[in-house]
């Protein structure tokens, strides 16, 4: 027995059908096709489902579809401008803020949270701030050097 | 065209879980639920009558309609131990480990095929388990394979030097043991498979985590029995490896599901399933003694090292053959007169063996390093001056190590010592000493490590292949083959820097394609990515451009010699009106007016296409019988802080200090260099993957397999130094691994040189609070 929620997602509205015991994650996923939530320990442990949730970073695997009724989610889909791409990602592409990218846009939408409500985080806030994103590959040296760079960015005004 | 990482960052990432084909049906794994023991039967019936279910594989069917996995490697040797088993891709008749899949369930989709999983019923008669390499080895342990009179699977021996003269002359003789505890690399995504069987064709094409898609390919073929050339394996974007997608084993059973239901089919694992049936490594113990005079001069070493290899590591991998580098390692950097180093593998009721970054020669190097720590203490030298001592020279390379490695170039001493200014060891140590009278204890640590890369031994599925294919299209846009898979360590965007720098094209044109198994090699394991295939491109960048130069001059009317290459123009130094973009070359040479342009001696050696495929191979290895061709060396130094009360060890500032030889893309380099020693440091201080007594795996989340976080690791100092290799094509290292064994054994020293106060030997890992706590308690002042 299905049922329906309203979901904002990447500013777009949806109206959609979905199991009672279906998770966020697996909605974003296979109903509306935004692979770049990636599925990792589905524990809530990784960080690599990361989505925003009414502004806040969340993780998508530990929300059930239902509880995201009437949410606003962002993905990293909706960084996109036009196809064009936002400067947090111009800063990780720059940097080499990742490597195999599978924890990256789980750590884009924590950084684009982490930066949209604090002016300039230190090092240490920024560490803290994406303790809850695991990575594997970078080792996390040029992920805080990316953010660091968004962070210049948005500050001379080039952010959206 | 758009490169991998705009591409990536953009949300446009092909990883497995991403791939959706039509009338795609599901599978998931049914783990055992004990460590030992026989199948007695199964009842499927259950799972069958599920909706949606559309076939369950049990090891019956696997007997019957597959083959063992092909052994990779076989070493036996005279005087050396080295058995093999038969083994399957499901268990058949006995389980020997805790999760070790026993049955498959196909289903129209995945949330179907999980719940039906559960319902699989399998009868078993639990076994004695063995979890203990020391118990496994004992006589009258439970026995793994019922073939074998014990669980040893690998006993190697080696004798290098004159190790009776070495500690013959001896001042000193140390005893020392050391024990790393088991991890492995889990990274964030597991392994997934797509297969699709074509009952027409008779042919299967796999997508999936393959790190290397040729042997893949070889492995699959043999274990379904189906002709190689009728299988394709396709490397699709891999979130992350480190060896630990090497093995070929669980795809066997997406291979078959898809040729038994005529459907394609997938897995993905689930983080779990990882943890339990993943690759494991290190789980290692040394004991051993080393020889040395007054005067700091190493001597000689005699150790065992002993590995905890869980089931076999022969068939579904080849960590087995680890061991042997494994053994090696333990020269590092130094001058030796002799050694005598015994290298056993001991099967216990746990996952297998394979490989994660480091793989064997990972292991020798951390022993030595913590030895010659013991060895400066005994000495009341610094731990680096014993390294100074006793370092290679620079005005010896290419070195014949005692170990029959020829080590290509490097200068250790200077490597040392930019590591050490860059540190400030002076000033730390100076601080350790006011912080001491304070009771708060920080400890600076040094490590040195030599990493070898470009493997190729004999008898074994890395026996040193690769193959490169460089072509010009009409366009003239660039396409680059090879074996070195991208697994986010910057393979493609390196190919393509090879490729723009020698052909002098726009690297924008260059488009290095995915890997599959259509190229023979190894993959990027070992570190060998920028040994063998960047070798084998740029051989056949500059045979391309041979003929670029060739044909350019005719078209162009113009001598040869005149011809170079910018920015993507070709044209002649003599008049800059004659140039040509790479796009109007291939066009002359395809098509307008296409062969019939070119001069008939070109003709006539059948040279006339702008197309090179090549091999390459390594001159040293085929001249000194050397297993590897490149040594980078790198030199660690790590400051700590040790809560006693609470046990956490905090990394204050950390300094690696790294020879690559040529590197190709710094950015690169030093990614590999940050993750690799923040992978060491979750070795050293909080990463161990548990069993209980029953054989039950403890660790099967990242809520007990503690990987660090950004809050945990540290920021991380790097310096370089480039002495090129001699041996390469152009210069460059394979590197990638010295960093998780370097910084492993730094912080571990590090941890030791805090709590020697407290007369504490660190000379086992994980050091978790728990640990240091209890040493701190139990140690005299």
């Amino acid at each position: 027995m299905k049922a329906p929620i309203q979901l904002t997602v990447n500013q777009k509205e949806y109206a959609l059908e979905v199991e009672p015991s279906a998770m966020l994650l697996e909605v974003l996923r296979d109903q509306l096709k935004l692979k770049s939530v990636h599925r990792g320990c589905l524990e809530g442990e990784c960080g690599v489902c990361t989505v925003l949730l009414n502004s806040e970073p969340v993780n998508s695997c530990l929300i059930l579809a239902v509880q995201a009724d009437g949410a606003k989610i962002i993905t990293l889909e909706g960084l996109l401008k036009h196809g064009e791409l936002h400067p947090l990602m111009k800063s990780f592409v720059e940097n080499l803020g990742f490597q195999c990218g599978y924890c990256t846009s789980g750590f884009l939408m924590t950084a684009y949270s982490l930066l949209n409500n604090s002016k300039k985080p230190t090092e240490e806030e920024i560490r803290k701030g994406i303790e809850g994103n695991l990575c594997r590959c970078t080792g996390y040296v040029n992920i805080v050097k990316s953010i660091q760079a968004a962070a210049e960015e948005k500050d001379s005004g080039n952010w959206w | 065209m758009e490169n991998r990482e705009t591409r990536i960052i953009s949300g446009k990432g092909q990883y497995i879980d991403d791939l959706e084909f039509h009338d795609m049906a599901y599978l998931a794994f049914v783990g055992s639920p004990h460590a030992h023991a026989k199948i007695l039967g199964y009842d499927v019936r259950k799972a069958l009558e599920t909706p949606g279910v559309l076939t369950v594989i049990t090891g019956k069917e696997i007997v019957e309609l597959t083959n063992p996995l092909p052994v990779q490697a076989d070493l036996s040797a005279p005087g050396w131990t080295w058995r093999l088993a038969k083994v399957y891709a499901l268990a058949v008749d006995k389980v020997r480990w805790y999760g070790e899949p026993v049955a498959a369930v196909i289903a129209e989709d995945e949330h179907t095929a999980i719940k039906a999983a559960e319902l699989v019923e399998i009868q078993y008669e639990p076994l004695p388990v063995v979890t203990d390499m020391t118990e496994a080895m004992k006589p009258g342990a439970p026995l793994l394979y019922d073939d074998w009179e014990d669980n040893k699977q690998v006993h190697l021996k080696f004798d290098f030097g004159d190790v009776d003269a070495a500690f013959k002359e001896a001042d000193h003789v140390l005893k020392v043991s050391y024990r790393e505890g088991r991890v492995s690399a889990f990274p964030l995504e597991a392994r997934g498979f797509i297969a699709s069987y074509d009952k027409n064709m008779e042919s299967l094409t796999m997508w999936g985590t393959f790190q290397t898609p040729f042997m893949a390919r070889h492995n699959i073929a043999e274990t379904l029995g189906l002709p190689e050339v009728k299988v394709k394996v396709i490397a699709v974007d891999i979130g992350g490896a480190f060896g630990n997608k090497i093995h070929t084993w669980k795809e066997n059973v997406v291979a078959l599901g898809s040729k038994l239901i005529g459907r394609p089919v997938k897995w993905v694992e689930l983080q779990r399933e990882w943890f339990a049936t993943g690759p494991h490594q290190r789980d290692v113990v040394w004991d051993g003694e080393i020889a040395f005079k007054n005067d700091g001069t190493l001597l000689g070493v005699k150790a065992t090292v002993i590995h905890d290899l869980g089931v076999e590591s022969t068939n579904k991998g080849i960590a087995a053959t680890s061991i042997f580098p494994a053994c090696s390692a333990v020269a590092n950097a130094y001058h030796w007169k002799g050694m005598h180093i015994e290298g056993l593998g001991i099967v216990t009721n746990k996952s297998f063996y394979c490989a994660y970054r480091g793989y064997g020669k990972d292991k020798g190097v951390k022993f030595i390093e913590h030895v010659l720590d013991q060895v400066a203490k005994e000495l009341h030298m610094t731990p680096e001056a014993v390294r100074f001592k006793n370092f290679i020279q620079p005005d010896e390379f290419p070195y014949k190590q005692i170990n029959n490695y020829t080590y290509d170039s490097g200068d250790y001493p200077a490597t040392m010592n930019k590591a050490l200014e860059m540190a400030d060891v002076d000033s730390w140590r100076e601080k350790q000493k006011e912080l001491r009278e304070q009771e708060k204890y920080i400890g600076i640590g040094v490590a040195f490590t030599i990493e070898p890369a470009g493997v190729a031994i004999r008898n074994c599925q890395m026996g040193g292949i690769t193959e490169a294919r460089v072509k010009i299209a009409y366009d003239g846009t660039v396409e680059v083959h090879s074996d070195r898979t991208e697994i986010g360590q910057g393979a493609d965007r390196s190919h393509a820097i090879i490729v723009s720098d020698i052909l002098g094209c726009n690297i924008e044109d260059v488009m290095v394609a995915p890997v599959t198994s259509d190229w023979i090699g190894q993959g990027p394991l070992s570190s060998r990515g920028a040994v063998y295939p960047a070798s084998a491109v740029a051989k056949a960048a500059k045979m391309l451009r041979e003929k670029v130069l060739t044909y350019s001059s005719v078209f162009l009317e113009d001598e040869r010699e005149n011809i170079e290459i910018h920015d993507g123009m070709i044209y002649s130094i003599n008049d800059r009106q004659k140039r040509l973009t790479y796009k109007e070359l291939a066009q002359r040479a395809y098509f307008f007016p296409g062969p019939r342009g070119l001069p008939k001696e070109i003709l006539k050696k059948h040279d006339h296409l702008l197309d090179v495929t090549t091999t390459w191979y390594s001159d040293v290895t085929a001249e000194t019988g050397a297993s590897y061709t490149t040594f980078c060396s790198s030199a660690d130094i790590a400051v700590v802080e040790v809560d006693t009360e609470t046990g956490i060890t905090q990394v204050l500032k950390y300094v690696h200090v790294h020879d690559a030889g040529k590197i190709t893309d710094k950015q690169i380099v030093d990614g590999q260099i940050h993750g690799g020693i923040v992978q060491g440091i979750g070795e050293a201080l909080s990463e161990e993957l548990v069993y209980s007594e029953n054989g039950k795996l403890l660790s099967t989340s990242h809520a007990d397999y503690l990987m660090p976080t950004a809050v945990d690791a540290p920021d991380i100092l790097v310096g370089h130094l480039e002495t090129p290799s001699p041996f390469t094509e152009l210069g460059t290292k394979g590197m990638g691994e010295a960093p998780i064994i370097g910084s492993k054994a730094v912080i571990l020293s590090a941890l030791e040189d805090a709590l020697s106060p407290f007369n504490v030997r660190v000379n086992e890992s994980p050091a978790t609070r728990e640990k240091v706590r209890k040493w701190v308690l139990g140690a005299k002042k």
